[in-house]
């Protein structure tokens, strides 16, 4: 009796190597874990390049995203690293978000340029985000380098500090250490998932700065609740594209998500032993990677000028 | 919205094709087409097949061998160079009449077969697509655009190999072809053609008719996946939240060492 490694997927109508997308899986979980993002950004082009349709990959992934950040979320949750708290607040501005991004998407289609306008958006924001914490990131590693100096000057407060102390309704979010007006994550939930939706991802590559920069949180809690919220931003997903779309293929995300969930637990524990600052600029180069294969394709004349519908 | 094909050209292009079946009535058919397996099983290890094909045909005739799927509509999205810049869709394509698959295999080059091979090629295929733009570029050739992406999917091929022909006995020679049937594959009937050729004239044509069905666990989570969506939607969130915790409980086990 010979065994054979391959797989039909009867959703995606086509078969797969059980290793190859094991592989595939446990590669980008390994990164979901150290950085805590949902890999869809990485995990839906390395799909279609394997020859699974782009609509049944985006919503397999996603499926696959709740297996590995629900894995991912139950690790930072045994090291007190998920802020539960600001997690369900982003959680609910998200949702509100994500359903305003969608009216955007539905009204710059009517227009006819939202496939151009989502391209240049991604491409800005891997741009924008990947660039800025990459600098940030290459700046505070050489200071640290540096002898410590002595010196006592007292540290003005920027006005984004003052503005964010002056916002009503201010609580404690303990996990985090920080004091902030409910309003922040809320409003900031919203932004990002208006990027989100446009873009067609979950969010946690936005996510992430946006905790880190603008809501000031310790880079462990932030990866651990950026998984807590992708979870249940993910589940909303698939249960809406397996209802509405038929696109989600089981088979193919119970593969990944078994590559996925183990490889998020050792990255889980790299980025443990990574310093806050390594793990930014690792993510910083990663999103602009990214960033620039986005660039390439938008630049590089295609070997078809046609494409299926319902990818970007 | 535009359409290639004018009713008037339509009408042309079915009494060319009126015009052509008595001609290969009467050139007369292979006979005794065997098509093996007789039909395409698509269980939980399916992975593409070989599809052989044997039968007879008039002596000294080339073969062409041709497996074809159940015509459909296609929507596509026509790319363009958006401000001289940058490659965006620019455009909506509808394609009908589009075959799911179509591979040809000959046992010569088809290029010197002639054009008696011509209807059976490829290039024949594309000219009876008709198609629907919304936007884009109208110079761009939509069915060579076609061909080039189904040719990249490994679902549409020629080619000059794969046919193995015997001697001619008693006025007949007999054929086996052999075409690799890809995994990406829908359910359905696909029609198998056999077509002889000499001389630059069809001297045999036969068809036969396989069905690609699925089966076993695939069959099963499809009718699932398509019958009962919302179930098949929860059931598949519950199934990975419960992996990541049991694979999350075996690492903190582990850990405790």
């Amino acid at each position: 009796m010979s065994l054979t490694m391959s797989l039909y997927l009867p959703i995606a109508g086509n078969s797969v190597n059980c290793l190859a997308i094991f592989g595939l899986g446990g590669v980008v979980g390994l990164l979901s874990g150290i950085f805590g993002v949902g890999g869809g950004f990485l995990m839906t082009p390395l799909l279609i390049m394997m020859g699974i349709p782009p609509t049944v990959a985006a919503a397999s992934d996603s499926n696959q995203i709740v297996g590995a950040s629900t894995s991912g979320t139950l690790a930072h949750f045994r090291h007190g690293n998920v802020d539960i708290k600001m997690g369900l607040l982003l959680l609910i501005g998200g949702i509100v978000g994500g359903t305003v991004g969608v009216q955007i998407i539905a009204i710059l289609r009517q227009m006819g340029n939202a496939d151009f306008l989502i391209s240049i958006t991604y491409v800005l924001m891997l741009g924008f985000v990947g660039g800025y914490m990459f600098l940030e990131s290459l700046q505070a590693m050489r200071k640290s380098s540096r002898p410590e100096v002595a010196v006592a000057s007292p540290k003005r407060e920027s006005l984004y500090a003052k503005m964010i102390r002056i916002m009503p309704l201010q609580v404690d979010f303990h996990r985090s250490g920080i004091r902030l007006s409910l309003l922040m994550p809320f409003c900031l939930g919203i932004l990002v998932g208006v990027l989100a939706a446009i873009m067609g991802v979950g969010g946690g590559f936005i996510m992430v700065p946006v905790m880190v920069y603008l809501l000031r949180m310790p880079m462990h809690v932030v990866v651990g609740t950026s998984l807590f919220q992708i979870l249940f931003t993910c589940m909303n997903v698939t249960v809406m594209q397996a209802a509405q779309n038929h696109t989600v293929d089981f088979i193919l995300a119970l593969l990944l998500l078994l590559g996925s969930a183990i490889g998020a637990q050792f990255g889980t524990k790299i980025g443990k032993k990574l310093g806050g600052e390594h793990l930014k600029i690792l993510l910083a180069s990663l999103v602009l990677i990214v960033m620039f294969k986005m660039l390439y394709d938008l630049l590089a004349m295609p070997d078809v000028l046609l494409a299926y519908a319902g990818g970007h | 919205m535009q359409t290639i094909f004018s009713p008037h050209a339509k009408r042309l292009l079915l009494a060319a094709v009126l015009l052509v079946l008595p001609a290969l009535a009467a050139a007369g058919t292979t006979e005794g087409l065997t098509v093996t397996p007789a039909n395409i099983v698509m269980g939980a290890q399916y992975n593409g097949l070989d599809l052989k094909v044997s039968g007879t045909v008039p002596a000294n005739s080339e073969v062409i061998v041709r497996l074809t799927g159940a015509p459909s509509t296609l929507h596509l999205r026509e790319k363009g160079k958006v401000f001289g810049l940058v490659w965006m869709n620019v455009g909506k394509v509808t394609l009908n009449n589009v075959p799911k698959i179509c591979l040809i295999t000959a046992s010569s080059p088809l290029d010197l077969l002639g054009k008696a091979a011509v209807p059976f090629r490829l290039e024949a295929l594309a000219k009876e697509i008709s198609i629907e733009k919304d936007g884009g570029d109208p110079s761009i050739d939509i069915p060579h655009q076609l061909l080039l992406l189904k040719t990249k999917e490994k679902l549409y091929g020629e080619a000059a190999q794969g046919i193995t022909l015997g001697p001619n006995e008693g006025g007949v020679r007999s054929f086996t072809a052999v075409i690799k049937v890809p995994s990406a594959i829908s359910p359905g009937a696909y029609q198998v053609e056999a077509i002889a050729l000499h001389n630059e004239t069809v001297t045999g044509h036969s068809t036969a008719t396989i069905t690609a069905e699925l089966i076993g666990f695939p069959k099963w989570l499809s009718e699932l996946a398509f019958q009962h969506s919302l179930l098949y939607g929860v059931m598949a969130t519950v199934v990975a939240i419960f992996s990541g915790l049991v694979i999350g409980l075996v690492f903190q086990s582990k850990g405790a060492h």
